[in-house]
């Protein structure tokens, strides 16, 4: 039996097989903790701490999906081309609030998390927490983070901006729609910006390109704001 | 769709190649999203000959960093010696982050 758990397979169809049941349980029941990856994430390590599987045998099929991120990160270059056409008259102050949020996002998180005491290889894998999956797993393994934590956080930032998001920003005075946009696709990268739809196709588009250019400039700032923050420690 | 994909794998090996000639600190993927962008805008290729392709990889995203988010179970003694630090630090920056961006765009963006 245990031969099964080796196979490509059994972490290919686990994780589709959860995925699938988590869309559907998400579509019934409309609650914040129910997002399908979230879902996925817990119900998967629940099977795998229950029969006593290693995450190793589930990542010699899991590696194949997780691979696919590469051409996922590629292809949001084609989305950036579709809503740039979108926002082109806003251009200016749009990228000026994405690059002050998204240079502001990694600063405070790393300094936060030095104040409270975390360890080094915590803070590395902290900095790329706004910016979508696929850029903070690659901005983690070259910053010397650990790429499995950075994924979890950056999957529980999204979940928190998807619930929250919206009404912090009312209750701080942020009422205008495409603002909303532009910060939910800063701070909370995809998962963020599913919810921005809600406000509009327009407050939509403003999150998705937010979610592109906050990814390219975490990328290529970050190694940089480590260096300056890291020797404080 | 097929000319999609393939596409998207031209470029995402472009990026590695720059990557790996110039021995830049960022990932192949990157450099090929910034390189696909610049194809488009200039007219090499043509938005409806990936559009197809892409649209797929994005919808299907979530289901690509299922395996990463299993992953964290491997760390859980970490996580349990600093979730205070992380929970903490997290949700403050993340709050911070969405009224710095919101506020800029909010005083300085025209409303369409």
């Amino acid at each position: 039996m245990s031969e099964i758990y080796q196979q490509p397979l059994f972490g290919i169809f686990i994780t589709l097989l959860v995925f699938q049941l988590s869309q559907i349980i998400a579509r019934k029941w409309k609650f914040v903790l129910f997002n399908p990856v979230l879902l996925s994430v817990v119900s998967i390590i629940g099977f795998l701490l229950l029969f006593n599987i290693d995450f190793e045998a589930y990542n010699v099929g899991g590696q194949y999906l997780g691979f696919l991120l590469g051409p996922t990160v590629v292809a949001l270059g084609v989305l950036f081309y579709e809503k740039y056409e979108q926002i082109k008259l806003n251009l200016l102050p749009f990228v000026a609030s994405v690059v002050i949020g998204g240079t502001i996002s990694v600063l405070s998180v790393c300094l936060l998390a030095m104040l409270l005491g975390a360890s080094e290889p915590i803070i590395r894998s902290l900095a790329p927490k706004s910016v979508t999956t696929p850029i903070a797993l690659e901005i983690a393994k070259i910053i010397g983070g650990l790429p499995y934590i950075a994924a979890g956080i950056v999957i529980a930032v999204g979940i928190f901006g998807n619930a929250f998001g919206p009404g912090i920003l009312r209750i701080l005075g942020i009422r205008n729609k495409n603002a909303i946009g532009a910060a939910l696709g800063t701070a909370a990268h995809g998962i963020g910006t599913a919810r921005a739809l809600d406000e509009g196709k327009l407050a939509g588009a403003y999150g998705g390109l937010a979610m592109c250019i906050n990814g390219l400039l975490t990328a290529l700032i970050t190694p940089y704001l480590l260096e300056l923050i890291l020797p404080m420690v | 769709m097929l000319k999609g994909v393939l596409y998207i794998f031209l470029f995402l090996l472009i990026g590695e190649v720059i990557v790996s000639l110039c021995n830049l600190p960022i990932a192949g993927n990157i450099v090929g999203m910034v390189a696909i962008f610049i194809a488009l805008k200039t007219k090499v290729i043509k938005l409806k000959d990936v559009k197809p392709a892409s649209d797929q990889f994005i919808k299907y995203m979530v289901l690509f960093f299922i395996p990463y988010g299993v992953g964290l179970m491997t760390f859980y003694d970490m996580l349990k010696m600093h979730w205070v630090a992380i929970v903490v630090s997290t949700v403050l920056s993340t709050i911070l982050t969405l009224y710095v961006t919101g506020i800029v765009l909010q005083k300085f963006g025209k409303d369409e």
